[in-house]
């Protein structure tokens, strides 16, 4: 098997508030193998969002801060890189598409400006003009990858073509066109018209038109590991379809492993290879996501499943999961999720379940993995 | 309304139209408070002078005060802004005087900017560290000297060990003519290298007194204004394309920053021009400051002519350097639209 984009190994962040600990994330551990997409749900306040800008060291440290873990990409612990040349890792390695779409575009720079920027950055970096980040592992290589369909690319716009096409064209010419390559960005996300958006403010676009431009500023760095933070959740629900339609085309495209996170699993059903699912700053369940969603294995992953409204369901109430989240500065002894959940039992309430282990059944090489003491009676129990 | 030049043009014409009313009530207020607060000037102005010189002084002032405006007000717009008691006219003193007072102001802005900017970031970046505390402590002990001890300790402490001149623009009376009163610009205008590097030194000292008694503004601003901007979702996504913290710093954050900085420092203006009053004495910069001093009686006979046109001329500056802000704004700010 090929080694992981990234290996999360079990990770805690603390944030510092006063003489009072939250504990953001703990004990989180998964990996996300080259060309996956692996997605995160959960609540509000779960953690999931200082999971995610953990991974590129991007959480202000005061008041964050990595109390124990790896977080290995590419071969190298992030936690061990000093913080100056963080930026080498960041852009060309790990990219970041946030959930704002209004905050996340410089609102004093116009688009061609913010998009040439990331271009730049790539090419100097390319061309070692500027230090670059080299991981242990290579980056996978994505031209051994099965080609779409014909009918799919003939349909498609003009878009980047494939690794060692690039290559080639980048030993013709050191120079640049940075104009033409925002332009190849920009309709690579299906931007229309992207010759006038090029010298527009951001506050002259709408915010799905925004979100498209900061995935084009991400993607053209073409980064080993993309990182989606709830992409699609300030968007309109129409916006959030074409964003989320343009992401899955992009997938096949791109040359990207993702980690989608997410607070909607229609989202994530969609997008994800992978799911894993957060509570009160820990990981309780991962697997491929047709098992999660077939056959939950903690009774938290069960809960929210039952709570989604089904598509034309018009009898009776929504199921919910009694009482709240815990603040994640005050969990309950044990199991964080006891207080709330139909099986527990004493043990629960004295003895904290361990990280993930391996739900038995599972396939050797997808494995579906829970943090619950009783994952194999979740699905057989009512 | 939009950005384009004619809508700038439209945006400063109304604003310089709006700037007569407000000359206007900043005359009549001078005028008053002289008129008002110098009780029976004439045997003061004229202590040696006859008696009929006395009556006739007296006869000018006990008239009707609007009566002595309007005579006043006529004068000025005819380009005659009077003369001392001694018959010294005082256009002049104005006119040489407003370019070397403009030469200070912007030598201690430019000081301001590229120091306290800079320290405001910086303050920001380390925010509660002890660089922080630092740049607190520095701006800080700025904004609590009075002018005149911050200006003669310079004077008499720190010049010394500097080897820095301490009066006057130029060491000795130059050899070209002096034909914008901004004592650098004349001496590269003549192309006498060694008068500039004269004129740059006796300018120093006195630049950064003023500088560094105002630069607590534009450094607590900055460091505000960043620290609101800095956790934005633009910044970190700046972070994420893997761009050095400087340039996310300087170019992305500050540039945010800045717009807010920008509207204070035209504010400040008049902090400088008021300090300019006691700087130019102290430091014998021949600017309106030192003729404001002069003006007000500090060496014993008040020249009401000249105080009226030094406030008037201050008024001036403080509200064009409000629009020269404004304009600045626009320019950083896309957002803005001229109106």
């Amino acid at each position: 098997m090929t080694d992981p984009v990234l290996s999360v190994e079990r990770l805690s962040v603390d944030y510092r508030s006063g003489t009072e600990r939250v504990h953001a994330v703990t004990d989180v551990s998964f990996t996300i193998p080259p060309g996956r997409v692996v997605g995160i749900v959960g609540e509000t306040g779960c953690g999931k969002s200082t999971l995610a800008q953990a991974i590129p060291r991007l959480l202000p440290e005061p008041p964050a801060e990595i109390v124990s873990g790896h977080i290995v990409f590419r071969g190298t612990d992030l936690v061990a890189v000093p913080r100056r040349r963080l930026p080498l890792v960041r852009g060309t390695g790990i990219g970041m598409i946030f959930q704002e779409p209004l905050n996340s575009l410089n609102p004093a720079l116009r688009v061609y400006d913010q998009v040439a920027e990331a271009v730049q950055i790539r090419h100097w970096r390319d061309i070692g003009l500027l230090p670059t980040f080299r991981g242990g592992s290579k980056p996978f290589d994505y031209s051994r990858r099965p080609l779409p369909e014909t009918s799919a690319v003939l349909s498609r716009p003009i878009t980047p073509g494939g690794a060692v096409a690039e290559k080639a064209q980048r030993r013709l010419t050191d120079r640049l066109d940075a104009r033409e390559e925002v332009l190849r960005y920009l309709r690579l996300v299906r931007i229309q018209d992207p010759e006038t958006v090029l010298d527009r403010y951001p506050h002259e676009l709408s915010g799905g038109m925004r979100q498209r431009i900061m995935i084009a500023m991400a993607l053209s760095e073409r980064p080993s590991l993309l990182i989606a933070d709830e992409p699609t959740s300030a968007l309109d629900v129409t916006i959030q379809a074409q964003v989320l339609t343009l992401m899955k085309e992009l997938i096949d495209e791109v040359q990207a492993s993702i980690l989608f996170i997410s607070h909607d699993f229609g989202v994530i059903a969609e997008i994800a290879d992978d799911l894993g699912v957060m509570y009160a700053g820990r990981l309780v369940e991962f697997g491929p996501v047709a098992d999660v969603f077939r056959t939950p294995r903690h009774p938290y992953t069960r809960g929210l499943l039952r709570a989604v409204p089904e598509r034309y369901k018009s009898d009776g109430p929504l199921e919910v999961i009694p009482g709240s989240v815990p603040h994640l500065a005050r969990l309950p002894a044990g199991c964080s999720y006891h207080p709330r959940c139909p099986l527990a039992q004493d043990l629960c309430r004295v003895d904290p379940p361990p990280a993930l282990r391996t739900v038995k059944g599972s396939a050797e090489r997808a494995p579906h993995q829970s943090a619950c003491h009783f994952a194999e009676e979740v699905g057989t129990t009512p | 309304m939009g950005r384009s030049l004619e809508d700038l043009a439209i945006f400063v014409g109304k604003r310089l139209l709006q700037l007569l009313p407000v000359l206007f009530g900043v005359i009549v207020l001078a005028f008053l408070i002289t008129h008002v607060a110098a009780i029976d000037p004439c045997p003061r102005w004229y202590p040696k002078a006859g008696h009929a010189t006395i009556m006739h002084c007296e006869a000018q002032f006990s008239r009707p005060v609007p009566v002595q405006f309007y005579d006043y007000f006529t004068q000025l717009l005819s380009g005659n802004w009077g003369t001392s008691q001694s018959g010294d006219p005082v256009l002049p003193h104005i006119l040489a005087g407003v370019p070397a007072t403009l030469e200070l102001v912007l030598a201690s802005l430019f000081l301001m900017i590229v120091i306290g900017i800079p320290l405001g970031v910086l303050g920001a970046a380390y925010a509660g560290r002890w660089a922080d505390h630092l740049v607190r402590i520095f701006y800080l002990s700025g904004w609590a000297t009075p002018t005149f001890v911050g200006a003669i300790l310079v004077v008499y402490y720190l010049a010394p060990t500097l080897g820095l001149p301490t009066s006057g623009v130029y060491s000795a009376a130059p050899p070209f003519p002096e034909r914008t009163h901004m004592s650098v610009v004349d001496a590269l205008l003549a192309g006498n290298l060694p008068y500039t590097v004269d004129a740059l030194k006796h300018l120093v000292l006195p630049a950064a007194v003023l500088a560094f008694i105002n630069m607590g503004i534009a450094t607590r601003m900055t460091r505000a204004s960043m620290l609101e901007v800095l956790p934005l979702d633009f910044v970190r996504a700046a972070r994420m394309k893997g761009l050095s913290n400087f340039v996310v710093l300087y170019k992305h954050a500050l540039r945010n920053a800045l717009i807010t900085t920008t509207t204070v420092l035209g504010v400040t203006a008049g902090g400088l021009l008021a300090g300019t009053v006691v700087i130019e004495e102290i430091f014998q910069w021949p600017g309106i400051g030192a003729y404001a001093y002069v003006s007000l009686g500090a060496t014993g006979v008040p020249n009401f002519d000249g105080a009226i046109a030094v406030v008037v001329v201050f008024a001036l500056g403080v509200v064009l350097a409000n629009l020269v802000a404004d304009i600045l704004y626009g320019i950083l700010d896309p957002r803005v639209e001229w109106r």
